[in-house]
């Protein structure tokens, strides 16, 4: 286990190489002047001191090259645009709250979207199947920005039961942590209401019960342990999805994390910023899978054997 | 000036179709307009601003929220009055002599620091923006100063000597001496832009690019700035050893960053805030918005255009065609909106000078009959035409209503739509030749019809139309060392004359002249004020008893 992690970890440094390489390379294709943010034309002088300023009047493998030196020793350089800012300075201030925002959401749907899936299987094509699933199925197909909206519009603006937007006090945190988590929560509840409903079907689950062994202790043992391989399958790269997919509920909860910055980055041509963030969220992604593939082995031995 | 993350226009379209869907009619038990005057006991503004200010450096800033961020915290040397003539702000005077103004500052200026604001923090600043190592996006504000440009070019090895160059000087303490290249009568006024806002130089060297964050920065206007959360919450406090407090009556401004235009005003109609920062309300909530007694508008010194692309439309009296069938008076009511001014001419109403600038060619309402007789007239004339605008809301609506109005001509309209980014790239100049006709807008830097006009010359950076007049670039030229007002205005005159004139060119079609709306609560209402260059100043703002 310890050779397979370690092998694993060292085989993210040339795919981090390749995602800087990719990302650099796609930045540089789109058409786009970062210093230019407003109908104003930048005079030739100005560009050039800016383009001076932040190297980018050099040819582009040394660019590539400072970049790569600066992500191995953890600096990720300037903003273009959020003059005075650095890239680190925008992870280490706003990363934390997209984290936080991302995990009360993987919260709700852990909370409410498994056990929802598990009552649906267990009691099958009954009316709280019927109900769970519709719920799923509405909060699949509703697009966050509606749910996000419809959400303020009632709980704050009608009822104001909850303050609109921010993200102060945990008050402020419940509409937005809500509106991320819906769909891995509809996701959640689908998947464990299938995975389950084939786990009670096996040969093992029927011994089981002939054997004498209580429903509640079949189910919680047996059952329910490995119909959670498929979420954890799915749960890392819902991590990734979660974090970085908060673009709209940051925006619309003015939730000051680093989600938005996934697309103003890119439509303001910062390159230096989008190129920050997708190093980041490439070794989230590592990591989350290289934890899915750890967890797989405590779930199922099986998968332990064959990978040592 | 703006600086505005795309909406999801979608989003502000479904949440429209949401509010009217549950009966939203908005607030309208609230009494007329205006407190009883009477100051309430406790001063706490809570702000909504828009965005999260790029830089609070005056050298660095270049957009709207940073810009009165700073005008709050910083004494500028001159503001704009009223009637839009500078009024004295940290200087209490000046002389102009042709090409020489000279500023006298007051002798109670003071940093935060204790430290007083003297002639020489001016010299410096102005220099350092200009400092080719620092890249200021808008050291091009400072151009008009002898030497300016020729110092923000310079290749390092010379950028020493080019520095003392500059034709700006302290005299001593108080006395600033600034040489212009040219007589520019609009120099003093613009001092009110946030570019000519002097640093405290021993913060700068000491702190470098983190000079601007709470802890370190130090300033010199009605407000501090107590707390700055990147994009979440900026926070102000009234500067109590400011020259002027006594007649300060906030205590605090407590601001939130929302950037989202739909929840900015969910925020404000939930009571979490009193007044929103003069960034534009949603246009699909607009006309719900007019209805409430919150609702302000502000005269903007701004014009939202069509250009032209002169080589693929080349007959003007297709152009003439295209822009009198444009119903001006329609796309405000029905599209558009928010109160904007329809738009006859580049220069927009409110300008000093206006009245005698503009020309009365192009029509309010569409004049079809007149639109289809210059169509006749015009050779060969495009009849399959692109026009572009950038995805940001509200332009497709207009462009799909201007679409309509030139079918009426038999002119087939294509629309497309462009990122940002990309479509200022893809305009040029010169424009790419895939665009008939594209959408942009300006919004003023000073007061002056300089502003607008200057974008017009052939080699002007904004000059998107191919529209290039040696005639119309020397009538600019003269206007630039035309002191005199009127006879400044005269040349203007005939400038205008050939864009949008009987005989003018028509290198644009203007659309509308901006407006900027507002909420407010009705207990600032009052002292809350946007000038025609969008910006606030809080030390005027008084909270009265609701």
């Amino acid at each position: 286990m310890a050779a397979y992690i370690i092998r694993r970890v060292v085989w993210t440094v040339p795919v981090v190489l390749l995602v800087i390489f990719m990302t650099f390379t796609l930045m540089k294709q789109i058409e786009g002047n970062p210093f230019r943010k407003t109908e104003r034309a930048v005079p030739a002088a100005v560009q050039a001191n800016l383009e001076r300023k932040f190297n980018l009047d050099r040819p582009w493998y040394v660019q590539y090259a400072n970049y790569v030196r600066g992500v191995a020793t953890g600096d990720l350089g300037p903003s273009l645009v959020l003059r005075d800012r650095t890239v680190n300075d925008i992870v280490e201030e706003q990363f934390p709250r997209s984290i936080e925002l991302g995990l009360l959401a993987f919260g709700w749907a852990v909370l409410l979207g498994v056990p929802a899936g598990v009552l649906a299987a267990l009691k099958p094509n009954s009316r709280f199947d019927y109900g769970s699933m519709l719920f799923s199925n509405v909060g699949f197909a509703l697009p966050n920005f509606l749910v996000a909206t419809l959400l303020i519009y009632f709980v704050s603006v009608k009822w104001g039961v909850l303050p609109t937007s921010g993200w102060t006090t945990w008050q402020h945190k419940i509409l937005p942590s809500f509106t991320l988590g819906l769909v891995p929560m509809a996701y959640f509840a689908r998947l464990v209401r299938g995975t389950m409903l084939e786990t009670l079907q096996q040969d093992y689950v029927r011994t089981a019960r002939a054997k004498g062994l209580r429903r509640r202790r079949v189910v919680g043992v047996h059952v329910l342990r490995n119909s959670l391989i498929p979420v954890v399958t799915a749960a890392a790269p819902l991590l990734g999805y979660i974090i970085t997919g908060s673009f709209i509920v940051e925006n619309i909860f003015a939730v000051p994390g680093i989600g938005r910055y996934y697309v103003t980055a890119v439509s303001a041509r910062d390159y230096s910023v989008v190129m920050g963030l997708t190093v980041l969220l490439s070794i989230i992604v590592i990591v989350a899978n290289l934890v899915v593939d750890i967890l797989y082995g405590i779930l199922d031995p099986r998968t332990r054997e064959a990978r040592t | 000036m703006r600086l505005r993350v795309p909406l999801l226009s979608a989003a502000a379209l479904l949440v429209a179709v949401a509010l009217v869907a549950a009966g939203c009619g908005g607030g309208g038990d609230k009494k007329g307009a205006g407190g009883d005057g009477k100051q309430a006991a406790q001063q706490v503004l809570r702000m909504a601003w828009g965005a999260e200010p790029p830089s609070l450096d005056p050298g660095l800033a270049t957009d709207t929220t940073s810009s009165n961020v700073l005008l709050n915290i910083m004494d500028p040397l001159v503001r704009l009055g009223d009637d839009q003539q500078p009024v004295p702000a940290l200087a209490e005077s000046w002389d102009v002599d042709g090409k020489v103004v000279t500023f006298h500052l007051r002798d109670d200026g003071r940093w935060t620091n204790g430290d007083p604001v003297t002639a020489h923090d001016f010299e410096y600043s102005w220099k350092r923006t200009l400092d080719p190592k620092l890249a200021a996006d808008y050291a091009y504000q400072l151009y008009g100063i002898v030497g300016a440009q020729a110092y923000n070019e310079a290749k390092p090895a010379q950028a020493a000597a080019l520095r003392d160059k500059v034709g700006v000087k302290a005299l001593d303490d108080r006395t600033l001496q600034v040489t212009l290249t040219s007589a520019q009568p609009w120099f003093v006024q613009q001092m009110a832009h946030h570019s000519f806002l002097a640093v405290h130089r021993p913060t700068v060297e000491k702190h470098g690019a983190k000079w601007t964050e709470p802890g370190n920065i130090v300033t010199n206007g009605a407000f501090k700035l107590a707390g700055w959360k990147h994009d979440a919450s900026i926070t102000l406090v009234k500067n109590a050893d400011w020259r002027n407090a006594d007649e300060v009556a906030l205590d605090r401004v407590e601001g939130r960053i929302i950037v989202d235009g739909t929840t900015r005003v969910q925020a404000f109609e939930a009571g979490e805030v009193d007044a929103l920062d003069g960034g534009g309300l949603p246009p699909a909530d607009m006309a719900r918005l007019k209805q409430l007694p919150e609702y302000e508008k502000y005269p903007a010194l701004g014009t939202y255009y069509y250009g032209f692309n002169l080589k693929n439309i080349p007959d003007v009296n297709q152009r003439r065609a295209m822009a009198f069938a444009i119903d001006r008076r329609s796309i405000i009511d029905n599209v558009a909106q928010a109160d904007q001014i329809p738009a006859t001419g580049m220069v927009p109403q409110g300008m000093p000078g206006f009245d005698v600038i503009k020309q009365d060619f192009l029509p309010v309402r569409a004049d079809l009959d007149k639109a289809r007789e210059f169509m006749d007239r015009a050779k060969s004339p495009k009849r399959k035409i692109t026009l572009f605008y950038n995805d940001s809301p509200g332009h497709k609506e207009i462009a799909v209503a201007v679409q309509g109005m030139w079918k009426e001509l038999g002119i087939d309209v294509t629309i497309k739509a462009q990122e940002w980014a990309q479509y200022l790239q893809f305009l040029g100049p010169p424009p790419s030749d895939a665009v008939y006709v594209y959408r942009l807008g300006w919004i003023g830097d000073y007061v002056d019809p300089m502003n607008f006009l200057e974008l017009w010359t052939s080699k002007s950076g904004n000059n998107n139309s191919r529209f290039a007049s040696p005639a119309y670039d020397r009538l600019i030229e003269q206007a630039r060392s035309t002191a005199d007002d009127d006879a400044r205005y005269e040349l203007y005159r005939q400038a205008e004359a050939m864009l949008t004139g009987p005989q003018g060119e028509l290198p644009i079609t203007p659309i509308y002249w901006y407006t900027y709306t507002n909420l407010e609560r009705e207990s600032v209402k009052d002292t809350f004020h946007i000038n025609l260059l969008d910006q606030f100043d809080l030390s005027k703002v008084v909270i009265e008893e609701a």
